[in-house]
């Protein structure tokens, strides 16, 4: 059952009729969220979005007000994105803003939410958000580069120390850059070495060309730096080239199980993937989330879902802690809060507001090995490896 | 980059290639023969992709895919034209290219609207998923049986315009519609017989695409963006050049994935710009 | 009515309705912010109409003009500080040279051949800008760029409703422009060359000189529209120069209808209201556009505005007083 979308239009007569004195305790909470639902990345906005509709009808309340939910529908485009922020902020008095659907609407929105005295609750991938872009006003779920990095190459190379020669197939923009740099780091102070690098564009989904350049460096170790369907086109490509017969296949950044459905079991079998979050890890706070979703949807959660429910339900362990939602204690609360989420006790660091919590190390299962459809792969590692608050170039004004 | 890897990126870009030949020959005679700009041509793709989608879901062979895709394009070509294209013969090419346009724009919001919008896995026949070994190389199963469907499907095409009836008349189209119409022939039909056939070829590029990198909605856009290049590269309404067009793109494109990834698809579009300015024949085009 | 496929006056009926118009705006639409974003787009499809209904340019690379304009502008405002006013400009007169200049190579081309090297010019533009990623923030685009005075201090742009103000008179200007630009001679060579290419190198003038500066003229009016994207939003983002936004301008060209600057800004309007209603009831709005696009390539070929002229016309002919 969905939460029916409200356009701006009809919100704006709903705060118009706005209960008395008596009852200002129980007048209902404004929230947005900023999903894509057209464009290039409606595959993704549409579940972040409904993740966090599921979150909003579970929790219902924050700090006894009702939460009314209202989508801004940026339609892949980042200044409709600032745009649609800036309508509701400026004219709707809308505060409370969740959600993005790639890390250029997060660090435009943040930007734009913060001058506006606003809270925002994000997911987006880019270091900046919490590094040399971060504000008072943002907070921000996933682990980024850094932790994926360490808490899947480390655990790793524990697990396989005669995995000493590595080759990378990274994604030549921002994102692909930390990752690989970050992975440099590892390396260099693990003693092992990077014999190669092939970066490929944005675009590119033909990766035939990059592979046969890292079989012929013969590494121990092949790491794929990029996101979303790329890292899908790369490993299923590497693997159709015969690479895991001597090879390791790492995948720091993984989105988990809908990308483990797109690959399939024998794809996955032996491969190691870092993700942000897996339905199979028992944990208080991923038994809530697991339930609800598999009411409404009969399907084991997946990343997306639940970084859509986690960034609402900081919102709402924000405002249970602060007893209000007005925004500055709102944002004192948050700072420091300790609660049960989707993957265990997550803290929020106060001096970058970056969510402290569990990455996974994953390791792919043969076929036979499964337990159920979306038994894809085993968590064989759980760390909370996060950039030290000094040195992510952070400075909240 | 050494000379073995050197080596095999050139025979992967051929690899490459061939797709990319199948992907623009349909485009490359349809503007050859009705100076008609088919902007829907990445649509075609993109259905037939998806048609053998679903069709090896349920059948749990891509092979059945594989003749559904090339027939469900020929089909949404075929009515494309019937009951909309046929009216804009006449029209400007601007109004052409927008239509084709708009055109493609549905198509891909009807695909999300049938599906969704994420991508989803079509997997390699079993006999096929394995991996071959050309010398000291290695190449996937899969992709060389897509090169020997191409390389048999380009016979047939040659042979199909240069020995039958239909192959004549396309040739003679091309040169000039008029006189083939003045010799008697209903010019309608062999423009929807060419419109069936090249959505058939785009077809098979998307059927055979699917196992490559997956169907997703906008995979037609992209396919049009490489058609394009390639078929003002090889020449438009050149079927040789279309099979040069596309072999040289392809070897760009794996040999720059060693040499300057980034500038790959630069390259690739700047070589178009260049073909344009330079020699808008294209390599096997007439002057 | 058809001011660029049959030459008008300047100033006409339409300028003093543009500027009543831009006045209004913010009062009868929903909120400010809309209104501003639909007048720099406005501004971004006036390039592309200019371009079709005035010289029967079909360009699908006016994204490429509109993206150099906004991080031109962004990196101004950001890395040096300027002010406001200048910093747009600078960004106008970068787009326009830079059309200018491609120009050059591109209009010795012509019909489909010149629409596909617009095409290839648009992608090279998003890859270059994706390349040239230390300067453009690649896929994160170029976030905090501040809103400087207008110039030397003065004019603080201090609310959505004060960069409204500027954005619609920059708009006013662009429009006002346009008409000139349309009633005056080189705008008749523009549309003999447009008519018949052949007869106009006949009768001596340099069609490929024309055609040069036509396109760098939309540059122009394209990059000033990115540089008012920029302020609006206060950034970058990366789809500003993709191909997409050079479709998107097309679109709302066609939809308004290339034959008159106002056409442009009607097509603006129309899609970005549309777009803002539809997205809300069926996020596969897309796919009406496309069928509205079709309809009006069949049916009404010069978009809503031209179809609007020919009503009213046949709506004159009864008004005249009879004795």
């Amino acid at each position: 059952m969905m939460m029916r979308r409200r356009t701006l239009f009809g919100m704006g007569a709903g705060l118009l009729a706005a209960p008395s004195l008596a009852r200002a305790q129980a007048a209902p909470l404004e929230v947005a969220g900023v999903y894509s639902l057209s464009g290039t990345f409606a595959n993704v906005g549409d579940l972040l979005n409904k993740g966090t509709q599921m979150a909003v009808e579970h929790y219902a309340t924050a700090a006894g007000q009702k939460i009314n939910y209202t989508l801004l529908d940026d339609q892949g485009d980042p200044g409709r994105a600032v745009r649609l922020v800036q309508e509701a902020m400026g004219q709707h008095g809308i505060r409370h803003i969740v959600g993005c659907t790639n890390s250029a609407i997060a660090l435009a929105v943040a930007k734009e939410v913060h001058a506006r005295g606003g809270l925002y609750i994000h997911m987006a991938g880019a270091d900046e958000a919490t590094g040399s872009e971060c504000n008072r006003s943002s907070f921000r779920w996933p682990g980024a580069s850094f932790t994926a990095i360490n808490a899947t190459v480390r655990p790793f190379i524990q697990r396989n120390p005669t995995a000493k020669r590595w080759y990378t197939i990274t994604g030549q923009y921002v994102f692909g850059d930390s990752l690989l740099s970050n992975l440099k780091l590892v390396l260099a102070d693990t003693g092992h070495q990077l014999l190669g690098n092939s970066y490929h564009s944005l675009s590119e989904r033909e990766y035939s060309g990059y592979i046969t350049a890292a079989i012929a460096a013969q590494p121990d170790v092949l790491a794929i730096c990029n996101f979303g369907n790329q890292t899908v086109d790369v490993l299923r490509q590497a693997v159709s080239f015969g690479m895991k017969r001597n090879v390791k296949l790492v995948v720091p950044w993984s989105t988990g199980l809908d990308q483990y459905q797109a690959w399939g079991a024998d794809i996955c079998d032996g491969v190691y993937f870092g993700v942000n979050y897996w339905h199979g890890v028992d944990a208080p706070g991923n038994r809530v989330v697991s339930e609800v979703v598999m009411q409404k949807t009969h399907a084991a959660t997946n990343y997306l879902q639940a970084c859509g429910w986690a960034v609402m339900q900081m919102l709402v362990e924000g405002a249970k802690k602060a007893g209000t939602t007005e925004i500055p204690a709102l944002i004192g609360a948050m700072e420091g809060l300790v609660y049960e989420g989707p993957t265990g006790t997550e803290t929020i660091r106060a001096a970058d507001h970056q969510v402290i919590k569990d990455y996974y190390l994953m390791l792919g299962k043969a076929r036979a090995a499964m337990h159920d459809a979306n038994d894809f792969a085993e968590v064989i590692s759980a760390t909370k490896a996060f950039q030290r608050p000094e040195l992510t170039g952070c400075h909240m004004a | 980059m050494s000379g073995q890897v050197l080596v095999f990126q050139v025979l992967n870009g051929l690899g490459i290639g061939m797709i990319y030949f199948l992907l623009s020959v349909g485009l490359t005679m349809i503007f050859g023969l009705m100076r008609f700009v088919n902007f829907a041509h990445g649509a075609l793709y993109l259905a037939a992709a998806y048609a053998a989608y679903v069709v090896s879901l349920l059948t749990g062979s891509m092979l059945w895919g594989l003749l559904a895709g090339p027939l469900a394009a020929a089909i949404l070509a075929v009515a494309a034209e019937r009951l909309l294209l046929r009216h804009t013969y006449a029209m400007p090419h601007e109004a052409q290219i927008l239509i084709t346009f708009a055109l493609a724009l549905i198509v891909q919001e009807a695909v999300i609207l049938g599906f969704d919008a994420q991508a989803k896995n079509v997997p390699v026949p079993d006999f096929l998923a394995g991996i071959v070994f050309l010398g000291p190389f290695v190449y996937p199963a899969y992709r060389l049986a897509v090169v020997g469907v191409a390389a048999v499907v380009a016979l047939l095409l040659w042979v199909a315009l240069e020995r039958t009836r239909f192959g004549t008349i396309l040739r003679a189209g091309s040169e000039s519609t008029e006189m083939v119409s003045l010799l008697g022939i209903d010019v309608h039909r062999v423009f929807l017989g060419a419109f069936a056939l090249g959505g058939g070829l785009a077809g098979l590029a998307g059927a055979l695409a699917a196992p490559l990198r997956g169907v997703d909605p906008f995979m037609g856009e992209e396919a049009l963006g490489i058609a394009f290049v390639v078929v003002v590269v090889g020449g438009i309404g050149s079927f040789t050049g279309a099979l040069l067009g596309g072999l040289l793109i392809g070897v760009v494109q794996s040999v720059m994935s060693s040499v300057w990834p980034e500038g790959a698809r630069l390259m690739i579009y700047g070589a178009m710009a260049l073909v344009l300015l330079v020699r808008p024949a294209g390599l096997m085009g007439r002057a | 009515m058809s001011a660029f496929q049959e030459g008008g006056r300047f100033p006409d009926g339409t300028t003093i309705g543009v500027a009543a118009a831009l006045v209004a705006l913010p009062f009868i639409l929903p909120s400010v912010t809309l209104a501003s974003e639909l007048v720099v787009f406005a501004v971004a499809t006036l390039s592309c109409a200019f371009l079709l209904g005035m010289v029967g340019l079909l360009s699908f690379g006016q994204g490429l003009f509109f993206g150099i304009g906004a991080y031109v502008s962004a990196i101004l405002l950001r890395e040096h500080g300027a002010a406001t006013l200048p910093a747009v400009l600078a960004a106008a007169l970068v787009a326009g040279t830079g059309a200018g200049l491609l120009a050059l190579l591109a209009v010795r081309r012509r019909g489909v051949y010149f629409v596909m090297l617009t095409l290839a010019f648009a992608q090279m533009g998003y890859f270059a800008m994706l390349a040239l990623r230390e300067s453009t923030g690649g896929e994160n685009g170029l976030t905090g760029v501040p809103r400087t005075p207008l110039l030397g201090g003065f004019g603080a742009l201090a609310g959505p409703g004060a960069i409204y103000a500027f954005l619609a008179v920059l708009a006013f200007a662009a429009y006002a422009l346009t008409q000139c630009v349309g009633a005056s001679p080189f705008g008749s060579v523009l549309r003999a060359i447009r008519r018949n290419e052949a007869r106009a190198e006949a009768l001596g003038y340099d069609v490929r000189a024309f055609k040069v500066a036509a396109f760098a003229f939309a540059g122009l009016l394209a990059g000033l529209a990115g540089a008012m994207h920029t302020v609006f939003l206060g950034f970058a983002p990366p789809n500003v120069i993709d191909l997409e936004m050079s479709e998107r301008l097309l679109v709302m060209a066609i939809i308004g209808g290339a034959s008159a600057p106002a056409g442009a800004f009607l097509g603006a309007g129309f899609y970005l209201l549309l777009a803002d209603f539809l997205s809300a009831l069926w996020p596969r709005w897309l796919l009406l556009i496309g069928l509205l696009l079709i309809g009006i390539v069949l049916f009404l070929r010069d978009g809503l505005w031209g179809g609007a002229a020919a009503w009213l016309r046949r709506l004159r002919p009864a008004a005249t007083p009879h004795g």
